[in-house]
């Protein structure tokens, strides 16, 4: 990926990605299912009703946004694999930290060495 | 085979401009993963101690100024929409309408920074802040309240959190089943001041790049070929939307399912 | 396995045996202005070179404080508060200052452009930053150290880092906090040029392993490195508040700083390795005449060794408090990051065999690497091993297995480094006598500091600690000779290296007669590398069919006695 091709037939002076311009109603829509979960998140808390899901629901929420956001917003749908690698490897190893730290630490009751 | 036109906005070391569009935009997407991993680590310490010390944590977190975050939460995707619509402005090259675009961002932020230095006004006012003045402000509360009878009414929304407290952990030891411990909620407000302090700095960042990209289109310096600075840019301003919506829920949304 | 050469696809003649050039990167300019405020990736290189030696020299003399001190059962000439002090600067300035930038910011910066075809790196400017908040972070540290040092060992534990400790702990930790963000900018710049800026022909297949290295510590650099940076804010911000995440008084765990502090600092380690492994591939190539034996196995575990290296952090904290599972967990898991680093090892072995081996300096340096990193690795073993990890943490033990793997591996693979590419980089050979003598004495020297300390470890004497019972004063003697042999021998570079620049025979484009597209431009190179646009029709390593990368005929090889003969110098 990223090899330079000769072949390609573009001038060096033509505005690249033209094809790539947003619609405006696309990323309207975007703004609105983004802000009506951040509503939903607040209120659904408010209302005090989740208990001891709160936390996931509310980081399920949080986490659709940010899907939306990249995905549309950062235009994450545009062909470029190694940006969608960037982010997916960094969310993994984020995930990797959580999963290891907390392993220790929610065992630890059981006692170490 | 050297390139065959010189435009102003390509760079010497590039070959052509897809090639440093997609150079930028690659680079600014590893510099946000530095950033996810960067604020990672606060997430995966919070959660730790989230987990050990649930009902601390979700006191402190029900008497943090609620209703300034959600409006804060609003102006902040709302400054994501129309950063947005100021990298199309940008690729259309409609100079006007990106700069209005950027300057209504930047206000957007901008305000998003006035309403917090606001509610931090107000946080040290409430003395909700860890370390000494948290100590004093509790230690007062526990002697008033030990003054205190029966017949005091209770004052209920309004009463200040350390009496709140005090009367919460009145007669009981501490490391009692419902003792809600003071230190702790201390380390709760540490990951609060820290958290939306760095997240802040973060914004301020941001907004310094949206004024310089303002200035340089002002200049003429982003003609339809350069979108690709504005696009990085946005790029940025994202992902700190994006964790401003991750944070939002874990330090003022951690109070629900306890009970007020 | 069937060799591929491209034909090429356009006409165009391959271009002839580079001429030297009047101007290159070094004299096209001239002034301390042109040096400061330079985005040539090259002269960037050349910067870093010098901070890194300065550095080098620093920690070194930390080490000889420490090292000295050590002749005594009871401290020979530091107090036990300088002891502290001196034993802290020699792992921070050696860590952060010098190990970690190494490879990266010197021959990183300066040849991967070079070796994949492109005019420079993908951030010119970013680059040069990374040299100024480099120096800046550098600045903040000798501030710390020269008002009288940290005490706190360089791993910064607290609550004696954040409440107890007396000394500058706050402007060396920023000092860190900010040469990690110069790390990280070298790592970004690395590694969007490899994706986006590669010439044509030179496919990820066709990379050498030098780029594939180098691109794997780029990996690490990018995404460890910011989570040693939010634990050395929360730490600063502990000390200065008073009150902090990690202070039990409010219900913190220190634990928890080891955990976020090593997810960082293990990595660390291997952004500090895997270059110099790079380095190796390149090298050992390059003096045996051979392909390396197995390329996508030595590409791929560059890559494995980064992803499983953020896995095994906790080996540090066996006996800290964490809880069995986690240490069962983590023993078994840093067991397995051992794997591709001995894939690494035996393929260079067998890329040795059936070669035809030279012993110029780099290679020397190289086969010493084999098996200091070698030992090194393998003494790692008993460390991940909790049993034995039980009786040895924190004993000189440890203390050997990471200088046989940081200083036995990584320092002499950097010496490799600077001595395969310093006629390309300075454009002057050296002496080529001097050059093996030092490969010799270093190594010498390294084998009598250290093994004595494996048997101190094994015996049970504690690191970072300034007395010792008599009966262990003997292998401290002998530790402290071997480090005096050392230390000549990292002399003797400082000598000859510099002399070379002024008295050196001019180097020709390709005294090793290698393969890489460094090689084929003149020495020193000009300010964008390549007139021309160089067009890649082969792997990295075709020393058996003897052409370069871009398909033309190598010049003939350096002989058993010495440098290149000039005058048989092939041409195209």
């Amino acid at each position: 990926m990223g090899s330079h091709d000769h072949g390609h037939n573009h001038s060096v002076d033509d505005p690249p990605t033209l094809h790539d311009i947003d619609k405006p109603g696309g990323v309207f829509l975007v703004y609105v299912v983004v802000l009506v979960l951040a509503l939903v998140n607040i209120g659904l808390s408010a209302s005090g009703g989740l208990g001891v899901i709160a936390l996931p629901v509310q980081l399920a929420i949080a986490s659709v946004q940010a899907l939306f956001v990249a995905w549309f917003w950062m235009h994450m749908r545009r062909k470029d694999k190694v940006v969608s690698l960037t982010a997916v490897t960094s969310l993994f190893f984020v995930f990797i930290f959580y999963v290891l730290v907390l392993g220790d630490v929610l065992t630890r009751h059981r006692g170490g060495l | 085979m050297v390139s065959a036109s010189h435009s102003s906005v390509l760079k010497h070391h590039f070959d052509n401009l897809e090639q440093q569009h997609s150079a930028e935009r690659l680079g600014m997407w590893m510099f946000l993963a530095t950033e996810v991993l960067f604020f990672s680590g606060l997430f995966v310490a919070y959660t730790v101690y989230r987990w050990l010390y649930p009902n601390e944590f979700g006191f402190a977190s029900s008497h943090l100024i609620l209703w300034i975050a959600t409006v804060n939460t609003v102006l902040l995707i709302t400054s994501s929409l129309t950063m947005t619509f100021a990298i199309r402005a940008a690729q259309l090259g409609q100079k006007t309408a990106l700069i209005r675009y950027l300057l209504i961002t930047a206000a957007l932020g901008s305000g998003f920074m006035i309403l917090k230095g606001f509610e931090y006004y107000t946080d040290v006012e409430e003395r909700l802040v860890p370390g000494e003045i948290f100590r004093t402000e509790y230690a007062k509360a526990v002697e008033h309240q030990k003054h205190a009878s029966a017949s005091d009414t209770d004052h209920g929304d309004l009463q200040h959190w350390s009496a709140e407290l005090a009367k919460h952990n009145a007669g009981k030891e501490i490391g009692q089943e419902g003792y809600i411990d003071p230190h702790k909620i201390q380390l709760f407000l540490m990951f609060y001041w820290i958290m939306t302090g760095i997240h802040g700095i973060h914004i301020l960042a941001g907004l310094g790049c949206i004024f310089w990209l303002v200035q340089q289109a002002a200049c003429n310096k982003i003609p339809r070929e350069n979108y690709s600075t504005v696009e990085v840019v946005s790029l940025y301003w994202h992902l700190v939307d994006m964790i401003w919506l991750f944070l939002m829920p874990i330090l003022y949304l951690a109070g629900a399912g306890m009970k007020g | 396995m069937s060799i591929v050469i491209d034909q090429p696809r356009f006409a165009a003649p391959v271009p002839p045996e580079p001429d030297p050039l009047p101007h290159h990167y070094l004299n096209n300019k001239y002034g301390i202005l042109s040096w400061l405020l330079t985005v040539d990736h090259k002269r960037i290189g050349i910067l870093y070179l010098i901070s890194l030696t300065f550095f080098f020299t620093v920690g070194g003399i930390a080490a000889g404080l420490v090292r000295i001190n050590l002749l005594s059962p009871n401290g020979a000439i530091l107090t036990e508060d300088e002891y502290n002090r001196a034993f802290t600067a020699h792992g921070v300035v050696m860590l952060f200052l010098f190990l970690i930038p190494s490879i990266p910011a010197v021959m990183g910066n300066f040849f991967i452009p070079m070796m994949i075809g492109a005019k420079d790196l993908a951030f010119p400017k970013l680059n040069l930053a990374s040299w100024y908040v480099y120096m800046i972070g550098a600045a903040f540290m000798v501030w710390s150290v020269l008002a009288g040092g940290i005490d706190t060992g360089w791993t910064l534990y607290p609550p004696y880092s954040s409440r107890y400790s007396h000394t500058n702990v706050t402007p060396g930790a920023f000092g860190v906090f900010i040469t990690g963000f110069s790390s990280i900018m070298t790592g970004l710049n690395i590694m969007v040029t490899i994706h986006k800026m590669r010439c044509p022909g030179m496919t990820w297949g066709r990379l050498p392993l030098f780029g594939w290295a180098l691109y794997a510590t780029s990996f690490i650099q990018l995404l460890g490195t910011p989570v040693v940076a939010i634990t050395l804010l929360l730490l600063m911000v502990e000390r200065v508040a008073g009150v902090g995440i990690f202070d039990p008084a409010i219900g913190g765990d220190p634990v928890l700083f080891q955990h976020l502090f090593w997810f960082y600092s293990h990595p660390a380690v291997y952004i500090m390795i895997v270059p110099g492994m790079g380095v190796i591939s390149e090298t050992i190539t390059c003096f045996s005449r051979k392909n390396v034996f197995g390329y996508k196995a030595v590409a791929w575990s560059s890559v494995g060794i980064a992803v499983v290296g953020f896995l095994v952090w906790a080996h540090h904290m066996f006996v800290a408090g964490i809880s069995y599972y986690a240490a069962i967990l983590f023993s078994f898991l840093t067991m397995l990051v051992a794997v591709p680093s001995a894939i690494k090892v035996f393929n260079w072995m067998a890329t040795l065999y059936r070669g035809s081996i030279t012993f110029q300096a780099p290679m020397l340096f190289t086969l010493a690497f084999l098996v200091l990193f070698t030992v090194g690795g393998v003494t790692g073993l008993f460390l991940a091993t909790l049993g034995t990890d039980i009786h040895l943490h924190d004993t000189y033990f440890v203390v050997a297995h990471f200088h046989f793997v940081m200083v036995g591996g990584m320092v002499l693979a950097y010496m490799a480094a600077l001595h395969f590419w310093w006629p390309k980089m300075t454009g002057r050979m050296y002496s080529d006598f001097w050059s093996r003598a030092s490969a010799i004495i270093i190594f010498v020297g390294f084998f009598l500091t250290f093994v004595p300390q494996f048997v101190l470890g094994y015996l049970g004497m504690p690191r970072r600690y300034p007395n010792y019972p008599p009966e262990f004063q003997i292998y401290n003697v002998l530790s402290t000779a071997g480090a005096s042999i050392l230390g000549i021998g990292y002399l003797l570079p400082g000598f000859y290296l510099t002399l070379s620049l002024f008295f050196g025979e001019k180097a020709p484009a390709n005294p090793w007669s290698a393969t890489g597209l460094e090689w084929q431009t003149p020495s020193p190179p000009d300010t964008f590398n390549f007139d021309f646009t160089p067009q890649v029709v082969c792997g990295p390593y075709e020393y058996s069919i003897g052409v370069d990368q871009l398909g033309r005929t190598l010049p003939e090889p350096p002989g058993a006695t010495g440098f290149v003969n000039k005058e048989s110098n092939g041409v195209g």
